[in-house]
């Protein structure tokens, strides 16, 4: 019940946070609360969101996976070369793009269970060679354009007056949730993250659920690469750089613990929110508007410090005064 | 004492790469470009070796690229600003320890991981860089370059600071009771604790210690050029975790030899021009140093199995 309690705390600090943020970009920021500008913010954060959502099951079991954003760069490559050259129609190469995430989650999954290898290590790796392998097919210059209309409609059209993407991204957030809060699966990923002998000695198969958990975020990358090719109207080989570090910041500021075992899906929500209007809302602030992209970029990363600092410091403070007490008794 | 046979094995990979290329290729082996090419690597030697240490103390630092370059910016302003060499010098060894501190304080001291807060420091320092400098290049004064000596003295120079480093840092963690803790520390950091060392100190102290690296690095990379990029440094974290672990150092820490790191960089600085000379495709470059990553990561894995089940 306690963990319970310092979770509801945390999303409701996150919750402020997001309110504030977007107090503060309404009244500082230009045409920060149009329309056009809110549709603009949730077209842009469904990739990360996507990859954030995928990522939470992974750092709930106690692992990373640095390799998403270059998956998701590999498999827009992989779909504009099935599509343009291979003649695919969109459909089968989106399927095919899909395909190649799996294989890469899977790559990454099968390393990391059956070699026991460090999650980072293995994902530091494939994060270069799934990056590299998008620009060798590219030939590091290479860009798929004009795709057809029946694609592009996934980046830019509307369903009920919502973009088409929120709509994909709201059907994986339900899901996951599910899977995550509501199912043995998710249950034995928190398990995994409290302690992954325990796990296996209560009878979980870590080594198959771990290999679930970053096949999913493969396939998801695969889909991201998507939504953010018919966002752009292109597919190119930096597709996504940078996309890691975002999706676990949100995960991190959603109060996921690094170490695995807790976390929630709507935390990592609030989370893609919070550095959404972030990231939109300087660029409407006059002041900063000329160096909007650097400086939400330094404030992320500081942000991602400062919610592991305040995370970690009762652990640390609780720990220095026991040993402290210990010490006084002993003396 | 067990035979370092990893290590061995890539040395003899190397060897092999060698010959074949003097067979095939002798003007590989031409006295300047040899120099000019081993000079362009003993930056990436120093991060390293810094970071191989990092690696068998059981923690990770990614920050080093955007470190590197922070160092190499801030040295690059104080000498563009007219203050003697030796102080910018001076200066971006500090910084970088200062960088070092920080990621220690975050790790050690708070007890996170190490990772996240390198991958947070990288970013937080990489995009500060591109806030402050707007991409601009810094153009040094000319005493900067080859610290005013002739060109070749001053490649000597630099492969002769990165091979001093290297080889007293071996030394060091070889027979000082200092480099013992190191390993003591990645291999089992409880049993260290219960043997009397404390292994927070010494995993801070590796963090500063890898910080004013990455400054001394940056010495020697602009050391080579009349200008500092402040872009400089992209992807040079992953090159020196490759050569690390290329070259025998365990990712599951307590484990590894310098000389090994030396090898292994070698080997991955002679893989690029083989390539060319082979006729691949520069674009295939980062791809395969990803698989020959990922391979080394699987090779290590396959051993720590064998040992497991015999």
């Amino acid at each position: 019940m306690k963990f319970r309690t310092i979770f509801a705390r945390h999303e409701t600090a996150l919750l402020g946070l997001l309110i504030a943020e977007i107090l503060y970009f309404s009244f500082a920021g230009r045409r920060f609360g149009t329309a056009d500008n809110i549709s603009n913010i949730v077209r842009h954060s469904v990739e990360i969101g996507i990859l954030a959502l995928a990522m939470t099951p992974i750092i709930l079991t106690g692992g990373i996976d640095l390799s998403v954003g270059s998956t998701l760069g590999l498999c827009a490559v992989i779909f504009g070369k099935l599509w343009r050259d291979a003649g695919f129609s969109p459909a089968l190469a989106a399927c095919g793009a899909i395909l190649t995430g799996g294989v890469c989650g899977l790559l990454n999954g099968a390393l990391i269970t059956q070699l026991r290898l460090p999650p980072l290590i293995v994902t530091l790796g494939t994060f270069s060679l799934y990056r590299g392998l998008a620009e060798a097919i590219t030939r590091g210059v290479d860009a798929f354009t004009n795709f057809p209309e029946t694609f592009l409609f996934l980046g830019t059209g509307q369903f009920a007056g919502v973009p088409i993407q929120v709509w994909l991204l709201l059907f994986l957030a339900v899901g996951i949730w599910l899977i995550v809060h509501r199912t043995v699966l998710g249950r034995s990923f928190r398990a995994i993250g409290f302690a992954a002998d325990g796990a296996r000695y209560a009878g979980i198969p870590v080594g198959r659920r771990l290999m679930y958990a970053y096949t999913l975020a493969g396939l998801v990358a695969g889909l991201a690469a998507l939504t953010y090719s018919a966002r752009l109207g292109t597919a190119k080989a930096d597709a996504g750089f940078g996309y890691e570090l975002l999706a676990i910041t949100a995960v991190v500021l959603g109060g996921a613990s690094i170490f695995g075992g807790v976390g929630s899906v709507h935390g990592t929500l609030l989370g893609v929110a919070a550095l959404a209007v972030l990231n939109n809302g300087l660029t409407r602030v006059p002041a900063v508007m000329n160096v909007a992209s650097e400086l939400s970029g330094v404030l992320t990363g500081a942000l991602l410090i400062l919610a592991l600092a305040l995370g970690a410091l009762p652990k640390q403070l609780a720990a220095w005064r026991a040993r402290r007490q210990i010490s006084r008794h002993s003396i | 004492m067990k035979r370092p046979f990893r290590e061995l094995s890539v040395l003899g990979a190397l060897v092999v790469l060698l010959v074949t290329m003097a067979v095939l290729t002798p003007n590989f082996f031409d006295p300047q470009p040899l120099l000019s090419r081993l000079t362009a690597a003993a930056p990436r030697l120093i991060l390293a070796c810094g970071v191989a240490l990092v690696i068998i103390a059981r923690q990770i630092d990614i920050s080093i690229g955007a470190l590197f370059a922070v160092c190499g910016t801030c040295a690059g302003l104080i000498a563009a600003a007219k203050i003697p060499l030796a102080v910018a010098m001076c200066a971006a060894i500090a910084i970088g320890a200062l960088g070092g501190i920080v990621n220690g304080a975050l790790v050690a001291g708070l007890g996170l991981p190490s990772i996240v807060v390198t991958l947070a420091t990288m970013v937080t320092m990489r995009e500060a860089l591109r806030l402050q400098q707007q991409g601009v290049f810094i153009n040094l004064p000319d005493t900067a370059q080859w610290f005013s000596l002739p060109m070749r003295s001053g490649q000597f120079v630099i492969c002769g600071v990165a091979l001093g480093a290297v080889l007293s840092l071996s030394f060091a963690v070889r027979h000082l009771a200092a480099g013992r803790f190191v390993y003591a520390v990645g291999s089992d950091a409880e049993a260290a604790r219960l043997a009397g060392i404390r292994p927070r100190v010494v995993t801070f102290a590796v963090f500063v210690l890898m910080g004013a690296m990455a400054g001394l690095a940056a010495v020697l990379n602009m050391a080579q050029s009349p200008q500092v990029d402040p872009n400089s440094g992209r992807g040079m974290e992953l090159e020196a975790i490759a050569a690390a672990v290329v070259g025998g150092v365990s990712v599951s820490g307590g484990r590894g030899k310098l000389w090994g790191v030396l090898v292994g960089l070698l080997l991955l600085a002679c893989v690029g021009p083989a390539l060319t000379y082979a006729g691949v495709k520069p674009h295939w470059e980062r791809a395969i140093q990803g698989a020959i990553i990922v391979l080394a990561v699987m090779a290590d894995g396959l051993r720590n199995r064998m040992v497991a089940g015999a």
